[in-house]
């Protein structure tokens, strides 16, 4: 053992033992941050919400007697969606005003139907079920932090509404999950999402909000995840030109071309387009004009068949910001509060669409 | 903070080369100074340097412990050989095992990993519960009892009692120095009343535990049961026995009564530095217990003179069963109303050895 020490010490120098003594006894007392790898690629910079808790337990065998299940299964349909406010005893005050912001609803994008306005055209449209929304929890204006901290000055500060869509089943979720729909009272959502709404536009705990919310020939935007299409070239990425498949054209018909200039900056600009990941961002599709809403089945059919994502998606749908777009109607504040009673239409139809069980339209020549 | 690899290397060295020469010197002792039977794990030495409520008390009964369990283990003298038969599928396994040495825990370890793993008590003859970490008296057929059994009745009684064992272990040590705990008893292990229990004689006047005491109590137990403790037996004489509990006013008006229906002989019980009276057996090493809550502390209305009684009770699931939160969250809401156990009074002695219900349904 002696010697091992003697060897050890003929290695490395006494001084550089002395050294690294020292940036031992310096580690020590300062608290130790290991800075995030640039490789193989940067860290993302996550923006996840406040409400951001481990979602999914993972599985495991229960070993539950069938009456057992059966018993916790009941337990859970009477715990939740007791006493939840209807929308016949939600009262406002206020009256809607063009500056005022309402909510949005989570919806899924069901399909891609045509539809025939009364000059003959034909247009296509999205459509998207409002799912079953209810409202998890509100953020009041000062106590709201956004991950992105705004630093200029903001007027009309807004509040977050939490809005929950999809109803799971609480022992699939993990236990924080479920503690956030302990305050409404609401079985615990698959899909949770926030809204920014003026304070005067906000909803009780526990209410629900349907398609109604919104109101045929009104402007919506459209917020959704598009397709991930993966690893695209460039033409399809960026939509350029390529090169034509014959005519002498050696090897390059697909690709991107020249990647810059010379001269004094003869380097490549960063942001030049090149092939790369193509998809799966979000996006919002503006100004869409809803066209009908069912209220049987809470679907609005909405302009458009380039709305983000797939069949089967989720979309967060809201009121637009464009200015020319904006409502002249005043609309169901702070959501639609009437019973939907039978006698109300399956259909509600913008003017300008042609209902197919009115009378034909007959041009009239001069 | 790391070591320059070099220097590592050489600490390394330095403490094999330790534990080595130890180990030489103290071959000739006998077995006790294994690596498996020894009782100073390095957890027990962070517990008495850094775990300020461990009390004179309890390290004084300890310390009496140890010294009785080497003194009849080196009163046992000629080593005699036993027959130990295993069914395994079904080939028959003989083991040869020392008589009054060796334990199911030591059978187990020849058995297979997996085997003592799962192991939480031993069946000898079809017929006695015997604790994995007592010493077997005889030739016998051994069977290994685990948690998913079809029939698990008597696995649970003693995950049960277990469970209210290191109760009592973490309530010594989770109170403050100017609160007097002595800890009286707990009844016999009942499952289907939703909660383990142990009752403890507190200094305290009318206390209704707050959810964050709750709360800082079951993290206590999980802590101790983290520390992966073995829990250890003995047969004691009841003087000895009287020596260990004297500052307990409770287990001494007790002990006289067991020793009676017990041959004259108390079972103690072991974990840590926490030392306790018990009838059946227990499961071999805290690491079994998975999750555990105290779920309510109630007062209960008794005659005893000392002091007021208030029992603890709790629920708890063993590692090897998974539940979700859910129901989970029912047995601990189940945990809360109070259990209708035996409450102690001053008439007649309240252990569980007494009882007849016990004896009968073991």
């Amino acid at each position: 053992m002696a010697t091992s020490l003697a060897n050890i010490f003929h290695k490395c120098s006494v001084t550089s033992l002395e050294n690294k003594f020292l940036t031992l006894s310096i580690t020590c007392s300062v608290p130790q941050t290991r800075k995030k790898s640039m490789f193989p690629f940067p860290p993302p910079r996550l923006r996840n919400p406040t409400w951001f808790t481990k979602k999914n337990r993972s599985k495991s065998d229960e070993y539950l007697t069938p009456e057992n299940r059966e018993f916790v299964k009941e337990v859970v349909q009477d715990t939740y969606n007791k006493n939840l406010p209807l929308a016949q005893d939600i009262t406002t005050n206020v009256e809607w005003t063009p500056k005022l912001q309402r909510t949005g609803v989570i919806a899924r994008k069901i399909g891609i139907y045509p539809l025939w306005m009364k000059d003959g055209k034909k247009v296509a449209t999205t459509l998207l079920q409002v799912l079953d929304n209810h409202v998890i929890h509100y953020y009041p204006p000062e106590e709201y932090q956004p991950v992105r901290k705004i630093r200029n000055r903001v007027y009309n500060k807004k509040g977050c509404l939490l809005i929950g869509a999809e109803e799971g089943d609480p022992t699939a979720f993990t236990k924080e999950y479920c503690g956030l729909f302990t305050e409404s009272g609401v079985m615990p959502k698959k899909i949770l999402s926030r809204f920014f709404v003026s304070p005067d536009a906000t909803l009780p705990l526990g209410a629900s909000i349907n398609a109604l919310h919104f109101q045929v020939g009104n402007y919506v935007d459209v917020r959704g995840k598009t397709i991930d299409r993966g690893f695209q070239g460039v033409m399809k990425r960026h939509g350029f030109k390529g090169m034509p498949a014959s005519h002498g054209v050696t090897k390059t018909h697909r690709r991107g071309g020249c990647i810059g200039g010379g001269g004094e900056k003869g380097r490549v600009w960063p942001g030049t387009k090149m092939p790369g990941h193509m998809g799966n961002k979000f996006r919002v599709a503006k100004g869409l004009k809803i066209y009908r809403i069912n209220t049987r089945y809470n679907v609005l059919w909405v302009s458009g068949q380039a709305i983000p994502g797939e069949t089967n998606s989720i979309v967060y749908v809201y009121d637009t910001k464009l200015p020319l777009r904006a409502p002249t109607k005043p609309l169901p504040f702070p959501t639609y509060l009437q019973e939907l009673d039978e006698s109300m239409p399956e259909d509600v139809y913008d003017e300008s669409v042609h209902v197919f069980s009115d009378p034909t339209i007959f041009f009239k020549g001069e | 903070m790391t070591y320059p690899p070099k220097l590592r290397r050489l600490e390394d060295k330095g403490r094999e080369c330790k534990i080595i020469s130890t180990l030489d010197t103290m071959n000739t002792l006998g077995n006790i100074t294994k690596p498996g039977n020894h009782f100073f794990k390095k957890s027990d030495y962070l517990l008495r340097r850094f775990l300020n409520n461990v009390t004179e008390e309890s390290k004084r009964q300890n310390d009496l412990f140890i010294t009785e369990y080497k003194r009849q283990k080196e009163a046992v003298g000629r080593i005699e050989k036993i027959d130990i038969s295993y069914e395994k599928g079904s080939e028959n396994i003989t083991l040869v095992m020392n008589k009054n040495l060796s334990t199911p825990y030591d059978c187990a370890k020849h058995l297979g990993d997996s085997v003592r793993k799962k192991a939480v008590v031993a069946l000898l003859n079809d017929e006695s519960l015997w604790h994995m970490h007592k010493p077997l008296p005889g030739p016998c057929k051994l069977k290994f009892l685990h948690y998913h059994l079809p029939n698990p009745a008597s696995v649970n009684k003693t995950f049960w009692r277990s469970c209210s064992f290191l109760l009592g272990a973490a309530i010594s040590n989770a109170f403050k120095d100017d609160i007097q705990i002595v800890l009286h008893s707990f009844p016999s292990p009942n499952v289907k009343s939703g909660s383990f229990v142990y009752d403890v004689q507190l200094s305290l006047d009318n206390w209704t535990p707050s959810t964050s005491e709750l709360k800082v109590l079951s993290i206590e137990m999980i802590k101790f049961c983290q520390q992966e403790h073995p829990i250890y037996c003995l047969d004691v004489d009841k003087d000895l026995a009287l020596d260990i509990f004297k500052n307990n006013p409770h287990k001494t008006r007790q002990i006289p009564d067991i020793a009676a229906n017990h041959g004259d002989k108390v079972t103690i019980f072991k974990a840590g530095l926490h030392v306790d009276i018990s009838r059946g057996p227990m499961i071999p090493n805290t690491n079994h217990v998975g999750r555990i809550t105290v779920a309510n502390v109630i007062k209960l209305d008794t005659d005893i003179p000392e002091g007021p009684i208030y029992r603890f009770q709790g629920v708890s699931l063993p590692k090897a069963i998974t539940l979700n939160h859910f129901a989970y969250g029912l047995l601990e809401d189940r945990a809360k109303i109070l259990n209708t156990g035996r409450i102690p009074g001053s008439q007649g002695v309240d252990n569980e050895d007494n009882s007849f219900v016990a004896r009968m349904t073991s």
